[in-house]
């Protein structure tokens, strides 16, 4: 029966040299692919400490270098074991929660996102009709609308994008923890990414907007004769905006559980039930949007023609764009998505195998304390080399 | 020793069966709902996605967008201005003063030329322009409440400033929206012929139903010193009042048309149209405009080719976009699930290490 020790780590007792020491490490690691722990206590460990992926340190007669260069620090050799087993476990699937509040900030991402696109797409036409009430101030929406969109009828599909929503499965994420990486690169992703959403979100309250006015003008919009007054109009404004808001949640999600669908397609259809059944009251109750739809809106073909041009025209140049980059400039999800999508993952498994190992490289546990441990490193070797030849430290590791 | 690691960093005495089984309790339900592991569908866009169902649109689109062209093509209408020439020449500089006071004649008359033959029913309207019935002020001073029965005659405290006569009495109905009545008329002949014009089912059956109340008639109506509109019959009961009813139903835009009534007969094409026009409303202190519009109708509604047009340039611009996402994909085509796109692999040199 092997110990946690040996089944976990690869590890390499020696009295060795400094420089020896860091290049076996790196011999070990780069053979043998495996995660690589170090555990050192003197000042001629400190470079096979900061080479490994795991470096731990032990504080104690030779003072504190080691401990300062490692990633994890313990007083007595002993307690190595738990180390690994205790706490590595609970760090690995820490990081990995990292990794997922990663992917999971990712989504909050792209929620905040959303929102601003379904608030600027809503707010901006109701903007755009204080042009023509003389600044008045007169909402073209009923209060009830305005009311219920933040709170139902738009929010349910944010929330189950931010919580079900899986680009790729949570086991592919572990294995690809480079899909997550830290960078300038990804800082001015964000900034292009929100940017762009405020823009959809603009040109969606334009198109909402003037496909209404237009075609609404002032003539009749139904074969009995009858002009549309405000009512009409923002009852049919406001169904546009449901509509195409909630199909542009849908081009963003790439995983359908029957919540995600429950949610968005429930939305659209909770507000024509709303339209309905606050119609149904009387006008004390519900003004001028008594009857509306069953009387006004929905036997006139004109409205269903306009939800449906004003939903596609909204919804086109975002699918043109995400048509684009997943052809000419994939993202690592895309690729990993079509991976698994094509079984490519179980036909060629060293190729799945490889990537997961390369994915891994990039990304470290204790990256940024190795860096300074790096400078730490280099900054002693200057100071060495200025001061005399000094003769390597040989230290038994305790065992 | 391994049972010591394993637990929660206690002493070492909980390995008896109950800790073991109240440890296993503790442990959360599986299901799969808490582990995100719900059966669920993952489509992928991939290029034959995308063309199908830039074409499925495109297919979808232009027949649409040529139904309500035609549709659209097919109505016949007639707009006619006659707020400029419906003001006798000696008073065309003095607009103001002609529309204000009782003494002149406001009867006018013109001729409207039918350029196609006109369906039955043929529906008239009078079009405002620079009219702002959707201002805040204005869409505010009314009292719902008021118009549904004879009972609240007296809530009229939102119609400021028409809530009351001088005396305190309440005005039925009150609020700017209802003083500021449109009052032209029109009546039209063919040869001598009168056209009766019906007013027949011209506001909604609901307004007429629930919003007007049948017991309560108008009162005190245009008893003030400014007079902002037409003036009702105080014997017709509200749900009755069928302009009024129309008139209140406050337009969207400030270039609006209310239908007036219509024509239940067939007009030949080239039929000329006498009309007298009671020009009675003022719409010259503000700059408005006046027009007569005679219009039949088609399964849209009236004449407008924005819809038609709207929908064919989106449908054609879906089959442009699938034409060049054809093209593309020829030219550049990416293999699917091809990990050399993977970002590690394509730019090894930007990564860190």
């Amino acid at each position: 029966m092997t110990t946690p020790l040996q089944r976990y780590t690869h590890y390499f007792v020696g009295f060795t040299l400094f420089n020896v020491l860091i290049q076996v490490t790196r011999l070990v690691k780069e053979g043998t692919g495996k995660t690589t722990l170090a555990i050192g206590d003197g000042a001629n460990d400190v470079g096979m400490i900061q080479e490994a992926d795991i470096g731990v340190g032990i504080s104690g007669v030779e003072g504190m270098q080691a401990v300062m260069a490692s990633d994890f620090s313990i007083s007595q050799f002993r307690f190595l074991e738990r180390l690994l087993v205790v706490h590595g476990h609970w760090c690995y699937k820490r990081i990995a929660q990292m990794v997922i509040i990663k992917r999971l900030s990712r989504f909050s991402l792209s929620s905040i996102c959303y929102f601003f696109y379904k608030n600027i797409a809503f707010g901006l036409t109701l903007f755009y009709f204080e042009a023509f009430t003389a600044f008045s101030g007169q909402s073209v929406y009923n209060d009830w609308y305005m009311l219920l969109f933040n709170v139902i009828l738009t929010s349910l599909p944010v929330i189950s994008l931010g919580v079900f929503e899986q680009d790729v499965s949570a086991e592919v994420c572990l294995q690809f923890p480079a899909l997550y990486q830290q960078g300038p690169k990804n800082l001015f992703f964000d900034w292009y990414r929100i940017l762009g959403w405020m823009g959809n979100g603009l040109y969606t309250s334009l198109v909402i907007f003037i496909l209404n006015i237009m075609i609404f003008y002032n003539q009749a919009f139904r074969a009995e004769g009858q002009t549309a007054d405000m009512a009409a109009m923002g009852a049919t404004m406001f169904s546009c905006i449901i509509s195409a808001v909630n199909c542009q949640i849908a081009l963003t999600m790439s995983h359908f559980t029957w919540i995600q669908h429950l949610f968005v397609w429930g939305s659209v259809t909770t507000w024509y039930l709303f339209l309905l059944l606050y119609g149904m009251l009387p006008p004390y109750y519900s003004e001028d949007a008594h009857k509306i739809l069953v009387e006004a809106l929905g036997p006139a073909p004109i409205y269903w023609c306009t939800i449906l041009l004003v939903t596609v025209a909204c919804n086109l140049p975002y699918l043109a764009h995400i048509s684009f980059q997943r052809c000419f400039n994939p993202m690592d999800h895309h690729i990993i998505q079509e991976i698994k999508y094509y079984k490519k993952d179980v036909e060629d498994q060293h190729m799945w195998r490889r990537e997961r190992s390369k994915a891994r490289q990039e990304t470290k546990i204790g990256f940024t304390a190795r860096v300074d441990a790096k400078i730490r490193q280099l900054k002693g070797k200057l100071q060495r080399k200025s001061s005399t030849l000094v003769l390597p430290n040989c230290m038994p590791s305790p065992c | 020793m391994i049972g010591e690691a394993t637990s929660s960093g206690g002493g070492g005495k909980d390995d008896s069966p109950a800790a073991v089984s109240a440890k296993k309790n503790k442990k959360p339900n599986y299901s799969r709902f808490t582990q995100q592991e719900l059966p669920a569908c993952k489509p992928i866009l991939t290029p034959g996605w995308v063309i199908t169902s830039f074409i499925v649109v495109g297919v979808v689109f232009i027949p649409i967008g040529l139904a309500s062209l035609y549709a659209s093509e097919h109505v016949v209408e007639i707009v006619e201005r006659y707020d400029k020439d419906c003001i006798p020449p000696d008073y065309r500089n003095n607009s103001l003063h002609y529309i204000q006071t009782s003494e002149t004649d406001k009867n006018c008359t013109m001729t409207i030329n039918v350029p196609k033959h006109m369906k039955s029913p043929v529906f008239i309207y009078y079009e405002l322009d620079n009219f702002y019935q959707n201002h805040r002020r204005y869409v505010k001073s009314r009292s719902d409440k008021q118009l549904r029965s004879k009972a609240s005659e007296g809530t009229t405290e939102t119609c400021k400033p028409e809530a009351v006569t001088s005396n305190g009495q309440p005005i039925v109905p009150c609020g700017l929206v209802a003083w500021s009545l449109f009052n032209d008329t029109y009546k039209f002949s063919v040869k001598k012929e009168v056209l009766n014009v019906s007013k027949k089912d011209i506001a909604w059956k609901s307004d007429q139903e629930h919003k007007f109340g049948s017991d309560i008639y108008p009162k005190n109506f245009q008893s003030g010193s400014l007079i902002g509109g037409g003036k009702l019959d105080p014997s017709i009961p509200l749900s009755e009042q069928v302009d009024l009813i129309v008139w209140m139903r406050t337009a969207a835009l400030p270039n609006f048309r209310k239908l007036y009534g219509k024509i239940e007969k067939d007009l030949q094409a080239n039929t000329t149209i006498t009309v007298t026009i009671e020009n009675n409303y003022n719409t010259y202190s503000f700059g408005g405009k006046k027009k007569l519009v005679l219009s039949t109708t088609s399964w849209i509604g009236g004449k407008n080719n924005f819809l038609g047009r709207a929908y064919i340039a989106i449908g054609g611009l879906c089959l442009f976009l699938a034409v060049c996402f054809v093209f593309v994909y020829l030219l550049k085509p990416r293999p699917l699930g091809d990990p050399s796109y993977l970002s590690w692999n394509r730019n090894p040199s930007g990564q860190m290490n």
